[in-house]
């Protein structure tokens, strides 16, 4: 199967490409920078893994950048994985308009212009496709700063509700996983307190394992989740 | 032109069960004439970008074959 994911170079993203590749399929993927990480996993995976620097804040442009020049219409997308997502963190009551139409254009507008394309090449080709987009948890439990980066992620689960239920009659499925905190760079600013008080609020008292997100976000795209569409599925240790 | 047109809307017309049309009229209009729905537009619109690199829908809604064609000209 070959499968889209943004975000792919780092953190959860680079997690979903090696499960996807463990697991015998294609991967094309797509981020602003191309990690060393990411490199080796090339290496090891030649001609199985593909790579394309793309600036995702720029929703009107990737038709042309994913879909003319890297995900053409000659390959078959099974799947897409929206995991590109930039966090910014503040109180309402600093809220900068500019830095949230970036923020917003990178987590939602641009997501939401590939899944029109993914579809168009599931269209095309007759797919029953998947796509998987990743939220947060701050989405349902809210945090302090946190409001306008949950929005955003509120935003995508009701995108993809939507597109599940627009699209379902031909077979195509939306589904969006919702991992709790986990140790990646977007947690990173945050104080070994905050961390600990966020821990707190779980039923496992720990960090989201990042492998059980990426082996929840493969299951979704397999055949074995073929009745589950319009779905958020909550991998965040049970948070309270 | 109109005959690959005419070739994209009659596959989806085969798969909807509805007969093969021979030739099509510039006034056809798409849902009522044609029988295609909102689903079948959306094929359409893939197959045709597929072949000529035109998005008939960038520009607003497309009703008939000759505003087809127009975009097509374009």
């Amino acid at each position: 199967m070959n499968y889209l994911v943004t975000g792919c170079s780092r953190g959860v993203g680079l997690e979903i490409v090696k499960v996807l590749l463990e697991t015998g399929h294609c991967v094309y993927g797509v981020a602003r920078s191309h990690s060393e990480e990411f490199k080796t996993l090339e290496h090891q995976y030649a001609g199985h893994l593909f790579f394309k620097s793309v600036d995702l804040s720029d929703a009107e442009n990737v038709r042309e950048e994913v879909f003319k020049e890297f995900v053409t219409n000659r390959i078959v997308l099974d799947g897409y994985v929206n995991n590109a997502a930039t966090a910014y963190d503040d109180i309402v009551t600093n809220l900068n308009a500019e830095k949230l139409k970036a923020m917003y254009n990178v987590n939602v507008f641009t997501p939401m212009m590939i899944t029109k394309y993914a579809i168009r090449n599931m269209l095309l080709h007759k797919t029953r496709g998947c796509i998987v987009h990743i939220s947060s948890i701050s989405a349902h439990t809210g945090y302090k700063g946190l409001a306008m980066y949950a929005s955003s992620k509120g935003a995508l689960e009701a995108f993809s509700k939507n597109t599940a239920r627009e699209w379902g009659e031909l077979g195509i499925r939306s589904n969006v996983v919702v991992p709790g905190f986990m140790e990646t760079a977007m947690s990173s600013t945050l104080t070994q307190e905050q961390k600990d008080r966020i821990y707190k609020r779980t039923s496992l008292k720990r960090a989201t394992d990042i492998r059980s997100v990426a082996y929840t976000v493969a299951f979704l795209l397999s055949e074995k989740a073929a009745s589950i569409t319009g779905q958020n599925i909550h991998v965040d240790n049970g948070t309270i | 032109m109109e005959e690959q047109v005419l070739s994209i809307i009659n596959d989806i017309r085969k798969s909807k069960r509805l007969n093969v049309l021979d030739a099509l009229k510039e006034t056809d209009n798409l849902r009522t004439d044609l029988n295609l729905t909102s689903f079948d537009l959306a094929e359409l619109t893939v197959r045709i970008e597929d072949e000529f690199g035109v998005d008939i829908f960038e520009e607003g809604i497309v009703n008939t074959i000759g505003e087809i064609y127009g975009r097509l000209a374009k």
